[in-house]
Parts: structure tokens; C-alpha cells; sequence
């Protein structure tokens, strides 16, 4: 099979995943090709609107398990593909040196066994590490259930790895996914916190310890394949986060595939707007300072759809607004939806030489259409309607179409 | 008085100079856009380096490096009035120093952090929307941004691609980074690698090798394959990728 036809089958069959930054490790060309940058480079984006950083590949796409939710799933019947280690570093570095990529993100289906993959993955790494003396960014898959000595080795040649736990709770994964499990899941990732964790420790104390997988792991989880809540989802989220120092946990509206009677139908459209909402409330983990527990309980099981996740929690909580942006501190503003890190840190910044001032929020990168209603500044309510949640709530739904007052 | 530069940033500092010791400025403009009117005197100012780089240093050192920098990029944009945004963001921080950044609302420093942005922000764009096609003898790439950020991205290159030799040509400008790619071993940081910047209005022979024309089909197959139909949404990739980058994109062209 030509490289063309290759390149076709085994794109086709990585696309689904993810993940595709190049953040989180600076690092000078030492003499090769390449470099990496702390903020991530994105180099084009595809016609569905997802950004393409890394070269996106599966080294081969010849599975023996049988995930349901999978086009690669060993009961389909598809074209099967594998590239050879060369082909495929041939391919990283001639894109590479182009600057169509900022590096590679290799996968792969479990071919044979999961430490037989492991091990073809890691030759490949070798090629690209070691004999095309290649620095860009490299982000590996850990196929579950690979030795961890496999897993090891090819931390250390790459920049970030990947675990993916493709259902938020057990039971889901055992319904879709029968040949994995959770426990198996957690131990990899278990192992690749304890190694990150002393090897940042050791290269604080030795400059030459090897860095091991600098960047930090990430993890993928796929939506609307399963029953679960946003509940569930977004507490395993703030658990890996919290037990295992991940970087990212990543959504992916579940694309149906195959026809099979534990699925939504081949014809359900992609639950985009939920997997949106769930990107925002991971914002909020990350970068707002909430709790899991804030955004989603026991009442509120699932996202609102109609408002993004901090609105509806500002609208929860009327108690805690208006807030007066000029004596509020840096984490209460990040309660204001309509401010960001960003306009907060600026609020912040200019209120220790000149107050702040209704006209100066727009200056300041604040959306004025959403904080209106949750701000006071220097005392002054700007809202163009009085505090009520309800009322509130009725301007800030998209489009709400407005009703015609009855006569009768 | 208007003060006249030559359009290079030492002389632009040269005319700060002017201001401060000789005859407070009305204005700076570029000589070459210039249009004299009968009420205002002008001057044509010839760039000292000397008084250049004091002027350098006093920014530096009296109001602070993240000033100097922000001056830097405005002077590399291209709104057309850049000189005297910049006149009136260096007389408030030579009154005030380092706390002027932090009048982020002012009306003289609100302009210049705006338009560091824009540029920042396409510097960091064309790091990855820039194409190189290997000739044959070195790598060659366009493009036609709309600031002028040539010099903003050399040394990202310089580092990444240490090994080769490349030209990055700035086609609205007529301007290019040549590197010469000749990998010094005794030096241990590629970002210490000689590259200059040239004035290039020739054209580059638009001819690719066979070779060149594989690698440029596997990625616009790369390109299509991954992109997921059911969730094709050109809006938001248009977002990402205005048009007006995308003629010097491979990808784009089909």
C-alpha cells in the first residue's frame, strides 16, 4: 500500500481523538531540528473548525479489542493499515521542517497486544528522537494495559502522554468498552503522576536527570455515548484533576460510528452544544476557581443548555451580586459573568492608580452585555433593568422569542 | 514643530530626543508620507544612533522594558498613526514612569496596549500559519501580514530550523529574512545564529520539484481527512483562519 493511501486510512481513524495542543514545555533547539514553546502553536484549523497543531496519526489501525463506540473496533469491517517506523518519522520531519506541524500525537489501535504496540511505539519515538535528532513536540497515547516499564521508556522520549478514560464512570466503560477498566486506566495514570513527580523533583537537584514527559498528561473522556450526567462527568473531571495532577480533560461529543443497540442511533447528530457547556465548566475548574459541586448538584444533574454554566450559578446565587468591582478581590470578580482572568486581572491592575468606572469596562475587556446586571462601579448599578434573577434570566437566553401580551 | 524621520525606529527615537531638548514636537510623521501644510513648521530630522539609544535607555530605565517594548511593536504596526501615539504614551511615562502601564483606560495608553496586541497577536499567528516549500537549494516561504512582524518571527525560525537555510519574504513589503543556515557547533544556543534582514522585490521561481509537490499532497490529504463532516462549521474556521491568510496556505489551495 502506498504512503497516500496510508495517510488516508490512518488520519481517518485518528481524528476522533482529541487532544491536540502543544503547550506546556519550553524547550531551545540543542542542535537538531525543532523546539517546543510553552504556549503552544496551532498551524491551521480544518473545515470543522478544529485547530491542527499536531500531525494526528494511529500507527496502525488493526485492533483486537472491540470498543463499541470505535470506527476501528475489530468487528468492523474496514480497510486496515499500518505505517512502518520510518514512514512515519519521514512524515513528521518533512511536514515539520515545512512548518505545516508543531509536532506529532501518535496512537495507536492494540495490535496483537497491548505491549506489542507499546513497543512498536516507542521504536518510532527512538527514530525520531535519537537518529532524526527531532525536538519539536511529540504527545503518546498509553495503550492500556502496557507494561509499565513500556510506558516508561517512552515518557521519557516524548513530551506528553495520554490516557484516555473514554467513560466517566465504570459502568459505562465496561458496557461500551468490555475489554477495559477503569482501575487498570487509573493505575497508568497513577504511575506517569509518581514519575512526573520525581522527576521534577530530581532535576531540581541534578541538572542532568532526563525530563520526563514534561508537558504533564491529559486524558479524554466521550460524551452522550453513555447515559451519564454532567454530574457524574464533571465530578470524575475534578477528581483527575485533583488525584492524578492532570493538564486537560478533554470532551468529545460522541460522532455515532456504528450501529449497535448499546448506542444512540447512527443517526444522532453530535451532542456539540452539551460538549460546549462542558468545556466552559471545565474553564471554570481550571481558571475560575469553582468547585464541581458549585456547577453541578443532585438538583442541577445536568447543564443547562440555554446558559453557560456561570450565569446559571450567578443566577442561583443572587446573594452574592452586585458586587462593587472596585472593592472586590480577584476571585470574587471571576464569579462575574462577563469577566474573565483577563479583564479581571486588568480591573485589578488599574484600580491601584484610578477607580473604575462604568464606561471603562468595555476598555478593560469585559462583556458589558452579560456583567451590567452583576456589577456596581464606584456605587453605581449600571444594569439597564433592576436585580432579578428572573428578569435577568429572561434577557440573557438567546433569542427568546418574545410573546405577543394576550388580549383576552 | 513637526518633526520628519526616515521611518526607521532610531529615528523615531531621534525626534523623541528633539523633543525633549530642542522644540517640543506637534508631531512626528514619516518624511516620506508626509504632506506640508503653511501653518506648521517641520523639520526633517536626521536619525542620530547616538541620541537614539539614549533615548533608548532612558525608556528602559525611566519608565520600564515592558514600555520599551510596547513602543517597539506600535512602531512595527501599521496604523498610520503610530508616531504620535507613541509621542503621547512617552510623555506620560517619562512624567509618571513604570505605573503608566497600569492606566490601562487612559487615553494615551489605552491606543498603544490595543495595538501591541494586534501585533502580538499575528506574530503568534503566522508562527504557525506560515508555509515554507523546499526549492531545492533552501527552504522559501511568503506571506503579506498586515504589521510589520518580519523581525518578530526570525528568531522563532532561526532556532527551529538551525539546521537549514531559509528565506522568510515579506511580499507586501518587499522585505525578507534571510538565514543562512551554516550550523556553528561551537555555539551552544541557535538563537545566537546570524540571520539579516534584506530588502527583496525580486520574485522567487514559483516552480515546485516532484518532491516538493508529494509532500505538499499529503498534507492537503491530511488536511481533509481530518476534519469530522458531522461537526463541519466553516465559521469558525474562518474565526481562526481569516481569509486573507489562507492564498499562502498550501491547505487552502486545491
Amino acid at each position: 500500500m502506498d504512503i497516500l493511501n496510508k495517510l488516508k486510512i490512518l488520519t481517518g481513524a485518528a481524528k476522533y481523538d482529541v487532544s491536540c495542543s502543544s503547550s506546556g514545555v519550553s524547550r531551545n533547539n540543542q542542535g537538531g531540528t525543532g523546539n517546543t514553546k510553552s504556549f503552544g502553536i496551532c498551524h491551521t484549523w480544518s473545515a470543522d473548525g478544529r485547530c491542527i497543531s499536531l500531525l494526528k496519526l494511529l500507527l496502525s489501525n488493526d485492533c483486537i479489542y472491540d470498543c463499541r463506540y470505535c470506527v476501528n473496533r475489530r468487528s468492523n469491517d474496514i480497510p486496515r493499515a499500518s505505517f512502518s517506523a520510518r514512514e512515519l518519522a519521514d512524515l513528521t520531519m518533512q511536514f515539520y521542517r515545512r512548518n505545516y506541524i508543531e509536532g506529532l500525537f501518535l496512537s495507536a489501535a492494540v495490535e496483537k497486544s497491548p505491549d506489542y504496540t507499546m513497543e512498536k511505539i516507542v521504536r518510532v519515538l527512538r527514530l525520531l528522537r535519537e537518529e532524526y535528532e527531532f525536538q519539536g513536540y511529540i504527545h503518546v497515547k498509553v495503550i492500556p494495559g502496557a507494561d509499565p516499564s513500556l510506558i516508561y521508556q517512552a515518557g521519557l522520549l516524548c513530551d506528553r502522554m495520554s490516557v484516555n478514560i473514554e467513560q466517566p464512570t465504570e459502568k459505562s466503560l465496561r458496557m461500551l468498552a468490555p475489554q477495559k477498566s477503569l482501575p487498570v486506566l487509573y493505575s497508568s495514570m497513577q504511575q506517569l503522576r509518581d514519575k512526573i513527580r520525581e522527576h521534577k523533583a530530581d532535576r531540581r537537584r541534578f541538572r542532568h536527570t532526563p525530563s520526563f514527559v514534561p508537558a504533564g498528561q491529559s486524558t479524554q473522556m466521550i460524551i452522550g455515548a453513555s447515559p451519564d450526567s454532567d454530574l457524574a462527568i464533571l465530578h470524575t473531571t475534578q477528581a483527575l484533576y485533583q488525584n492524578f495532577g492532570l493538564k486537560r480533560v478533554y470532551f468529545s461529543a460522541y460522532v455515532p460510528v456504528n450501529q449497535d443497540s448499546y448506542l444512540p442511533a447512527i443517526t444522532t447528530a453530535p451532542p456539540l452544544l452539551r460538549e460546549h457547556r462542558l468545556y466552559q465548566s471545565d474553564w471554570l475548574l481550571r481558571f475560575y476557581h469553582f468547585k464541581a459541586e458549585e456547577i453541578v448538584d443532585e438538583k442541577h444533574a445536568q447543564l443547562e443548555t440555554e446558559l453557560d454554566p456561570k450565569t446559571a450559578w450567578a443566577l442561583r446565587h443572587p446573594e452574592f451580586f452586585p458586587l462593587e468591582v472596585n472593592r472586590a478581590s480577584y476571585e470574587e470578580l471571576l464569579r462575574v459573568p462577563g469577566i474573565g482572568p483577563k479583564s479581571a486581572g486588568r480591573i485589578v491592575r488599574q484600580r491601584r492608580v484610578a477607580a473604575v468606572s462604568t464606561e471603562q469596562m468595555k476598555k478593560l475587556g469585559v462583556v458589558f452585555k452579560r456583567a451590567q446586571y452583576f456589577v456596581t462601579c464606584k456605587g453605581v448599578y449600571p444594569g439597564d433593568r433592576p436585580f432579578d434573577p428572573a428578569a435577568i434570566r429572561r434577557v440573557m437566553l438567546p433569542e427568546s422569542p418574545i410573546k405577543q401580551m394576550s388580549l383576552f | 514643530m513637526e518633526y520628519l524621520y526616515d521611518g526607521s525606529f532610531d529615528g523615531l527615537l531621534t525626534c523623541i530626543h528633539h523633543h525633549y531638548y530642542r522644540e517640543a514636537a506637534d508631531g512626528i510623521y514619516q518624511l516620506q508620507y508626509y504632506h506640508p501644510t503653511l501653518m506648521v513648521n517641520s523639520m526633517a530630522v536626521m536619525t542620530d544612533l547616538l541620541l537614539a539609544k539614549r533615548v533608548y535607555r532612558a525608556i528602559e530605565k525611566k519608565i520600564s522594558p515592558e514600555a520599551l517594548e510596547n513602543i517597539y511593536h506600535v512602531y512595527l504596526s501599521s496604523s498610520s498613526d503610530k508616531e504620535n501615539l507613541i509621542l503621547n504614551y512617552l510623555r506620560l511615562g517619562f512624567k509618571i514612569g513604570s505605573q503608566v502601564d497600569l492606566h490601562l483606560t487612559h487615553p494615551h495608553v489605552y491606543p498603544i496596549h490595543k495595538l501591541d496586541r494586534k501585533v502580538s497577536l499575528e506574530v503568534h499567528r503566522l508562527l504557525g500559519l506560515l508555509r515554507f516549500k523546499d526549492t531545492g537549494r533552501f527552504l522559501y516561504a511568503v506571506m503579506s501580514p498586515d504589521h510589520h512582524i518580519l523581525v518578530l518571527i526570525a528568531d522563532h525560525f532561526a532556532d527551529r530550523l538551525a539546521g537549514e537555510r531559509w528565506i522568510i519574504h515579506d511580499q507586501k513589503r518587499k522585505l525578507a529574512i534571510v538565514y543562512d543556515g551554516q550550523y556553528d557547533n561551537n555555539q551552544k544556543s541557535a538563537l545566537q545564529h546570524k540571520w539579516y534582514l534584506t530588502d527583496f522585490a525580486g520574485q522567487v521561481d514559483d516552480s515546485i520539484t516532484r518532491e516538493e509537490e508529494h509532500w505538499q499532497q499529503l498534507w492537503q490529504l491530511y488536511f481533509e481527512q481530518i476534519s469530522i463532516q458531522s461537526r463541519y462549521n466553516p465559521r469558525l474556521q474562518s474565526q481562526f483562519v481569516p481569509r486573507r491568510y489562507r492564498r499562502h496556505l498550501v491547505e487552502f489551495q486545491s
